[in-house]
């Protein structure tokens, strides 16, 4: 029997015997299995682990999954600029210039309105199609994220949320139709909250949803 | 210290996650990305994985912090976490039978394949046997196989292959031809079983990862501490030299596989 034919052998008796995987209370930790997948367990670690690894589907499972995902180009670049020291040498000289940066940006920012408080912007007048909020929509357990179907054409979005009263609360521009709600904006059980999205479809070109309402369940404090 | 950490441990939950958000977010997208490549699945895989992350007070992130020792960079640790919330988040909405699209454009049989392997996670020998008694008295198992082999192909191939390869376990090989009815293969998977666990653990996880599961030798080089992947080639080689001289001398020959 050649390799190649006992290879195919082991495969075939592994896909044919593949039931429902299922963890067990002695399963690897994620710690574990993360350390397994990159390599950074010494020598005594991995005797330790591989007695349960070579048993365990599940955790074989996890482990391969996760060493697939990071030899992934995207994946392990992305890894590279959250972890490499580059980004820390980055971030040391990309604070102050991004501060004068904003300094520009602000001092050549278009004049504000006499109107007081904040000002909603209508939307460009376009025939693309304006994007749809998805959640959270009226009473919701929870708002970790505002989420937003896509617009075909579209390469940029702004979100706004704003409190019961109209004032802005949070507000970003983004490629991702998922914006996390920032922990320092607190959003209290009962209370009305708003939020609208704009989907830009040209240079300069914005197309706006309407508003939506949405409060947290719960007793209003 | 990371930022974030040092935030969490001051007790600002809501900048530490702001900071979190700031640094890994990329990172987090790249991640489900390689498991659920449509937009809407990645997007409602994003918003799972942040109401998971933020829950109970940031209780994952805070977990890792107070972890006296880490034995994985937490790049890591965040992958492997998001893979875990991605494959159950697959599971969970799969598993109220609501077939996705690339199954809902697969032929009738091929379909109820895809239900019983990749919803139910049930064996591909359980699957024939189920689809024979219900509905296809007639069909052999090696027109089962090469449906099966089909139905690999059509759900890999589409935006969440890496997801539905964690699902359904892994596919089957090329030229498998033989039929369950015969004493033989219905013991190939105890026999493979019982086979493997004569090896070494380290030989078993090589021979699992790189001839199973398909990881690439330079990975599972980085997992067993080997230097190279030609290390990995030598022990898997060396492995399956030892399994064939157990099957040798069980009086087990290739004719009768």
């Amino acid at each position: 029997m050649t390799d190649q034919q006992l290879s195919d052998l082991v495969r075939r008796g592994r896909a044919r015997g593949v039931g429902p995987q299922v963890p067990t209370p002695d399963c690897l930790n994620d710690d574990m299995v993360a350390a397994l997948a990159e390599g950074s367990l010494d020598a005594a670690a991995r005797a330790e682990a591989f007695p349960h690894l070579a048993s365990c589907e599940w955790c074989r499972a996890a482990v391969a999954s996760v060493a697939i995902a990071l030899a992934d180009p995207a994946v392990a670049r992305e890894v590279r600029a959250a972890e490499g020291p580059a980004r820390r040498r980055f971030y040391r000289w990309s604070v102050p210039a991004a501060a004068a940066a904003a300094v520009i940006l602000l001092l050549s920012w278009p004049p504000a309105t006499d109107e007081p408080g904040p000002t909603h912007r209508a939307p460009t007048i376009t025939a693309a199609p304006a994007p749809s909020p998805m959640s959270p929509v009226g009473a919701v357990a929870a708002a970790p994220v505002l989420r937003w179907a896509a617009v075909d054409g579209a390469d940029r979005y702004r979100v706004t949320l704003f409190d019961g009263d109209g004032a802005v609360l949070y507000e970003t521009e983004l490629a991702d139709t998922v914006a996390p709600v920032p922990g320092m904006v607190r959003l209290l059980p009962g209370r009305p909250y708003l939020w609208k999205v704009e989907a830009r479809t040209d240079f300069d070109r914005w197309v706006g949803s309407k508003l939506v309402e949405f409060s947290i369940a719960g007793p209003r404090r | 210290m990371e930022e974030w950490a040092a935030e969490l441990q001051r007790g600002r939950s809501d900048a530490a996650w702001d900071l979190f958000v700031g640094r890994y977010r990329r990172l987090v997208f790249a991640a489900i990305r390689h498991y659920a490549q449509d937009y809407d699945d990645v997007m409602d895989v994003f918003a799972r994985v942040c109401e998971a992350l933020r829950e109970d007070d940031l209780r994952r992130l805070r977990a890792w912090v107070e972890q006296p020792t880490h034995r994985a960079r937490f790049s890591t640790w965040l992958v492997t976490v998001v893979r875990n919330l991605t494959v159950d988040w697959f599971r969970e909405r799969d598993g109220r039978r609501r077939l996705p699209a690339v199954a809902e454009g697969l032929a009738p049989l091929r379909r109820r394949i895809f239900e019983h392997v990749f919803l139910d996670q049930r064996s591909h020998v359980e699957t024939y046997e189920s689809i024979r008694a219900a509905t296809d008295p007639a069909l052999s198992f090696r027109e089962f196989l090469a449906e099966l082999r089909a139905t690999y192909l059509a759900v890999m191939k589409g935006r969440r292959g890496h997801v539905l390869r964690d699902l359904g376990g892994p596919p089957p090989p090329e030229n498998d031809s033989d039929d369950p009815g015969t004493p033989d293969l219905g013991d190939t998977p105890k026999m493979i079983d019982d086979l493997l666990a004569s090896l070494g653990p380290e030989d078993r996880v090589a021979v699992e990862l790189y001839v199973v599961d398909g990881v690439p030798a330079d990975q599972v080089a980085r997992v067993l501490g080997l230097g190279n992947a030609k290390a990995v080639y030598n022990r898997v080689y060396r492995a399956l030299a030892v399994l064939r001289e157990r099957l040798e001398r069980a009086g087990i020959r290739r004719e009768d596989l």
